[in-house]
């Protein structure tokens, strides 16, 4: 049974049609699996082939991929979301209340979004505490450290940023608390509390900003750095790339990779 | 450095096996740089369904719990009445919590300005990059530096009374002093593990304990009128 | 144990190829995403709608119900409320007439009002979630929203979202405002109508300025410890003072009194009281109309316009007493109480019945020092510590402004800014009504004085206050019914002083001002002839057998009678009708014979009404017997016509009668004369 399905799927992978859609065309050999990666425009961020060691659990817990697998579930959920929402106030909490109770699915949508949210952000803390720890931060891979921390803090101001859309009290009480703490900065605090708000209060002006960052630009500038985060990962050796591990045995060389360490 | 050409070109003849691979070896680059053969696997459908599966895990644990447990939404937003307390998203509540005890400048600018600063430099250090024992070279300067800046420390967050923080930072520095205790030979592996430890490890693990033990107590132990209370009495 | 190892190596073989994985996991993904829809397919509203269904099937009229019935969620929708009611998606039968005997919820069907039942939605009235479309959501208070459904017995305070004028069909809200004015809670509280008029106390405390001429600061004393011990009915709150409080309150008020002069002026010998000859004295002046006095029994007897005068002999100076009865508008200009003609002699049975009435025990516990600077001092910083001066004038001390917290939107005021007592509900309604049941419960410090009210109204003065919520604040402008503005009209020229002498506005309304115990004389000049009008004012009469307050004897000279007359019969005429377009006599047989036709068996009229005293029973309207000497035949044929357009609310029904029937009925009942005349002759 199961032998005829991949005998079906190879069949459809042969045709024209797929064939002019995805050139890798049939065929399990290395090279067509290669192509499969070299051929896609988001596969060929990866490298065709990695070291089977890297696929191990231990050494990533998997939470560059989860943290990626979150953040799509976010944009689906996301765009389900937009769908049902006006950004302006008060009609922003009543299409809240309108998703939970007239909205098909509404509420488990939502629900997913924000857990989800939350999940992210827990997850990029993890991924940076692993990567630390793993001494994965190390030369060559200064660079892509880097482009982390500024993803942790996309995460963080797009959960922010979300937060406020119900327009509820735990939001817009929330925001008023997060802002406040912007304004604490000497000088320009207050000019850029109200950059964030587009107003010095919390209404429906800082609702629409809000909405605007959260739906369209720091999503796209999140995977702007996600695309970069992904390639230089290839470009910087892939993981368990030999220059981060720690030199402890091979102090007295300056970088050089010679030997695996133990 | 060593010696060597500007460059050397090398080509993997065996392009059957494995897409070609040409290596830049410059001037700064050693000379002694050869691949290690090991075991590799293709990326598709290898890794690629691998981190699907995970990600479809993920994803499963999601839906159940959004299933079983709805987003929470209070009423309507109103800016006359005040809820008591107004909490930030919880990721914000370590920080909410030090600003109860230090100014806003220092706990809103400051110090979240100085660890996004510090992590981003982390990898542009030596000190970061050398994966030393702390203790191991220069014991003596290096053990005066820590008592100092570990009393100094702790008396700073006593006379504040921010006894959360000055929790965790004691426990890292009784760590810590262990490690001081320790070498790599050392018969326990577990203060061997310690020992090995450089000074970037104590800083983010510190940095960790803090920032779970801060976001915890402004989660779950943060009242009316930012007051301590039990969560589970309530 | 071989099976669990070839299990185990099965298992570790399916796991080693990725794609199987990920398509078993794959699958069991989409098996949970498939929970969310089915979730929603089983939900409750549907479950009742289906329950309906049922519920209907079997009815005799079930084809035109299933007609009635949408599928699907519905919503009453008005944006310009603030509505978006989805209640009708379960409670389907609401509009349902012939489900009467259906008594499980949610297929009741709503009790008959004024409204269709979607002109307004339900929340409006009801409160709860009306969005929600689940039981717990809509109906209790959740964390998304505080008001859970209003309980039934406060139910008319949706009605006072918009009617700010007294309905018939809202006792309780007609109650609980009027308790709201009377017992003067607005004096200390600001509560706002929402056309922005500040709602006055409809009952003025009496001033204390000169308090000492009035009374005993013995009394006082007394009165300031139990209010209720000396008189069962008075509106003045218990503050509950300690002794020495009472002592120094009492203490400043007599040493801040000033003598009004005039006012007990000596008096000639007090005599001995007359209980029989002051007992028909005080029933022939109808003082029992406006003052109440306890009975025997324990019951109280008269009106609550004046104050109750059970043990009015424990209160009064006899000097005050006299001055007070001979002319109450030397004391207290604004008074209520009219000024009686009375003689010497009728004053001092009058004063000798009064005194009689005393409860000797009352203050014989009380014996007071004469008071220090010191307590005086006291006395006064406890007066404006408690506000005394929001009701009562006294001099030397301002009123209050905002002495406590204005009540305009008590109605929507966040269950969060509340404090509770333990072991009590947390809804709105159980907050207001035990703050006003025991105000003191809910802190020492607390000011606000303990009232004697009954439960019913401590629960129609809730649901007076309930009304006072946001959403009347912020109705369309369309949708409010405002009260009449507050009439400050006042007849000018002799007349007019006469009118307030005799203070004919605490009984009468005229254009809008004055009292609803007595008929409102705005049309007076058009509805009565002149010669009844004065031989009434010589001696009043009753013209309803069954009401016990009547119009008192006022003692007036003939000189008097004529300016009063006068000013009436020019005065106040309708614009509807000419007064003297019909005749009052000369009306042909026939048309009497058939008016008295019409009038007992087409329309019946005796069942409510009397023309021969010795056949008809009709107790409901007034008397008929002299009609053709008391009104115009105009104001009766046009009454006929339509009652509610001269006298709109009464209770006489608009009989819709023909030009015909009401000429023959108004001939029929001028010609009755009745014996006003020999009335007349024997004065």
């Amino acid at each position: 049974m199961a032998k005829t399905l991949e005998q079906y799927f190879d069949e459809l992978r042969g045709t024209r049609v797929w064939r002019s859609v995805f050139r890798s065309g049939t065929g399990s050999s290395p090279l067509h699996r290669s192509l499969v990666i070299q051929q896609n425009v988001f596969f060929h961020l990866f490298a065709t082939k990695v070291r089977r060691r890297m696929m191990s659990f231990s050494a990533t817990w998997y939470l560059g991929t989860l943290t990626l697998g979150t953040f799509v579930i976010l944009v689906i959920t996301g765009i389900l979301l937009m769908l049902y929402y006006h950004p302006s106030a008060p009609q922003a909490y009543a299409d809240t209340k309108d998703l939970q109770f007239v909205v098909s699915s509404g509420l488990f949508l939502r629900s997913l979004h924000r857990w989800s949210a939350h999940a992210m952000v827990f997850l990029v803390f993890a991924h940076m505490f692993k990567v630390f720890y793993r001494g994965a931060y190390r030369p060559p891979r200064e660079f892509n450290w880097v482009i982390g921390v500024v993803l942790l803090l996309m995460t963080l101001l797009l959960s922010y940023t979300g937060y406020l859309l119900p327009w509820d009290q735990l939001a817009y009480w929330a925001i008023t608390v997060g802002s406040n703490i912007a304004s604490a900065a000497p000088f320009v605090g207050d000019k850029i509390r109200f950059m964030l708000l587009g107003g010095n209060l919390v209404n429906a002006n800082a609702l629409l900003r809000f909405y605007v960052l959260h739906c369209m630009i720091l999503p796209l500038v999140a995977m702007f750095f996600i695309a970069i985060h992904f390639w230089r990962i290839r470009k910087d050796g892939g993981l368990y790339s030999l220059q981060s591990q720690p030199k402890v045995a091979a102090a007295a060389t300056p970088l050089t990779p010679a030997k695996e360490a133990q | 450095m060593s010696d060597g050409k500007d460059f050397v070109t090398g080509v993997d003849s065996s392009a059957k096996r494995s897409p070609r691979r040409v290596v830049f070896v410059t001037r700064r680059t050693s000379a002694q740089v050869k691949a290690v053969d090991e075991a590799e696997v293709q990326t598709f459908p290898e890794v690629l369904f691998r981190g699907a599966v995970a990600v479809e895990l993920l994803a499963i644990a999601l839906v159940a719990v959004s299933l079983l447990f709805s987003a929470p939404l209070e009423g309507l937003a109103d800016p006359s009445h005040t809820p008591n307390p107004a909490k930030a998203p919880w990721y914000f509540l370590g920080l909410q919590e030090m600003l109860h005890y230090f100014p806003p400048v220092v706990a809103g600018v400051l110090v979240p300005g100085l660890v996004v600063m510090a992590l981003i430099v982390i990898p542009y250090f030596n000190i970061n990059v050398e994966a030393e024992g702390l203790f191991s070279k220069d014991r003596e300067r290096r053990l005066r530096v820590f008592y100092i800046v570990a009393v100094a420390l702790s008396i700073f967050l006593f006379s504040f009374h921010v006894y959360v923080a000055l929790v965790p930072t004691l426990i890292v520095v009784a760590f810590m002093v262990a490690a001081a205790q320790s070498s790599l030979q050392s018969p326990g592996s577990f203060r061997r593990y310690l020992a090995a430890k450089p000074l970037s490890y104590w800083i983010m693990t510190w940095f960790l304990f803090e920032l779970v033990v801060l976001t915890a107590v402004g989660t779950f132990f943060r009242g009316p009128g930012w007051s301590w209370v039990w969560p589970w009495r309530s | 144990m071989q099976s669990s190892n070839s299990a185990l190596s099965w298992w570790r073989k399916f796991i080693s190829d990725p794609v199987r994985t990920f398509g078993a996991v794959s699958v069991v993904l989409l098996a949970l995403l498939a929970i969310a829809p089915a979730k929603n397919y089983f939900s409750e509203w549907r479950h009742y709608q289906n329950g309906y269904l049922r519920l209907i099937r079997n009815r005799g009229d079930a084809v035109t119900l299933q007609r009635h019935v949408q599928p699907g969620i519905q919503q009453i929708w008005h944006p310009e409320l603030g509505v978006t009611d989805r209640c009708t998606s379960c409670h389907v039968g609401l509009k349902e007439a012939s489900l009467a005997d259906v008594s499980t919820q949610p297929y009741r069907k709503h009790p008959v009002i004024p409204h269709a039942i979607d002109q307004f939605g339900c929340v409006m009235c009801h409160r709860g979630q009306g969005a929600a479309t689940t039981v717990e959501e809509a109906h209790s208070s959740t964390l998304a929203w505080e008001q859970p459904l209003l309980p039934a017995r406060y139910i008319q305070s949706g009605c006072g979202q918009c009617h700010q004028k007294p309905l018939d069909s809202t006792p309780v809200l007609n109650q609980g405002r009027a308790t709201l004015a009377r017992y003067g809670c607005v004096q200390c509280h600001t509560v706002k109508s929402p056309d922005g008029t500040i709602i006055k106390a409809t009952q003025d405390a009496p001033a204390l300025s000169h308090v000492a001429d009035k009374t005993t600061r013995e009394w006082v004393y007394a009165w300031l410890k139990d209010p209720q011990a000396y008189a069962v009915s008075t509106t003045m709150p218990n503050f509950q003072l300690k002794d020495e409080e009472a002592r120094d309150i009492s203490a400043f008020l007599m040493a801040n009194s000033t003598p009004v002069v005039g006012d007990t002026a000596p008096e000639t010998a007090h005599k001995a009281a007359d209980p029989a000859a002051g007992g028909s004295l005080y029933g022939e002046a109808f003082c029992s109309s406006c003052h109440a006095v306890q009975n025997a029994a324990g019951n109280l007897v008269g009106g609550n316009v004046g104050p109750e005068l059970t043990h009015i002999g424990n209160k009064v100076k006899p000097d005050w007493l006299r001055a007070w009865v001979r002319n109450p508008r030397v004391y207290d200009a604004a008074t209520e109480m009219p000024h009686y003609r009375f003689n010497d002699q009728q004053l001092e049975v009058m004063e000798g019945f009064l005194l009689a009435k005393k409860d000797a025990d009352l203050l014989a516990n009380v014996h007071l020092d004469t008071a220090t600077p010191d307590q005086i001092a006291h006395g006064k910083s406890l007066v404006t510590e408690y506000g005394c001066s929001s009701c009562h004038e006294i001099s030397g001390i301002k009123r209050p402004e905002n002495f406590a917290p204005e009540l305009t939107r008590i109605g929507s005021k966040p269950v969060s800014q509340l404090v509770f007592l333990e072991r009590m509900p947390h809804t709105l309604p159980d907050y207001i009504a035990a703050k006003i049941r025991q105000p003191r419960a809910f802190g020492s410090g607390l000011k606000m004085p303990q009232y004697t009210l009954s439960l019913a109204q401590i629960d129609s003065l809730t649901t007076a206050l309930l009304a006072q919520n946001e959403r009347a604040q912020t109705l369309p402008p369309a949708l409010m019914a405002p009260n009449a503005p507050a009439s400050h009209y006042q007849p000018a020229g002799k007349a007019g002083q006469l009118m307030t002498d005799l203070a004919c506005f605490s009984c009468h309304a005229i254009n809008g001002r004055g009292g609803d115990m007595a008929p409102d004389l705005t049309w007076e000049g058009s509805s009565v002839q002149r010669q009844w009008l004065e031989e009434f004012f010589k001696n009043p009469n009753t013209l309803r057998p069954a009401l016990i307050r009547r119009m008192p004897k006022f003692n007036l000279t003939n000189d008097e009678i004529t300016t009063l007359t006068d000013y009436i019969m020019t005065v106040y005429q309708t614009p509807a009708f000419d007064r003297d377009s019909l005749p009052a006599t000369g009306y042909s047989p026939t048309e009497v014979e058939q008016g008295k036709q019409l009038f007992y068996s087409k329309y019946a009229c005796q069942s409510c009404h009397i023309v021969d005293a010795k056949v008809d029973k009709g107790y409901i309207g007034p008397t008929l017997t002299a009609v053709g000497s008391r009104m115009t035949g105009a104001w009766v044929y046009h009454w006929l016509k339509d009652p509610q357009l001269l006298r709109p609310g009464t209770v006489e029904p608009n009989r819709h009668m023909g030009d015909e029937d009401a000429k023959a009925l108004t001939a029929f009942l001028m010609m009755q004369k009745g014996s006003v005349k020999s009335q007349g002759a024997k004065k």
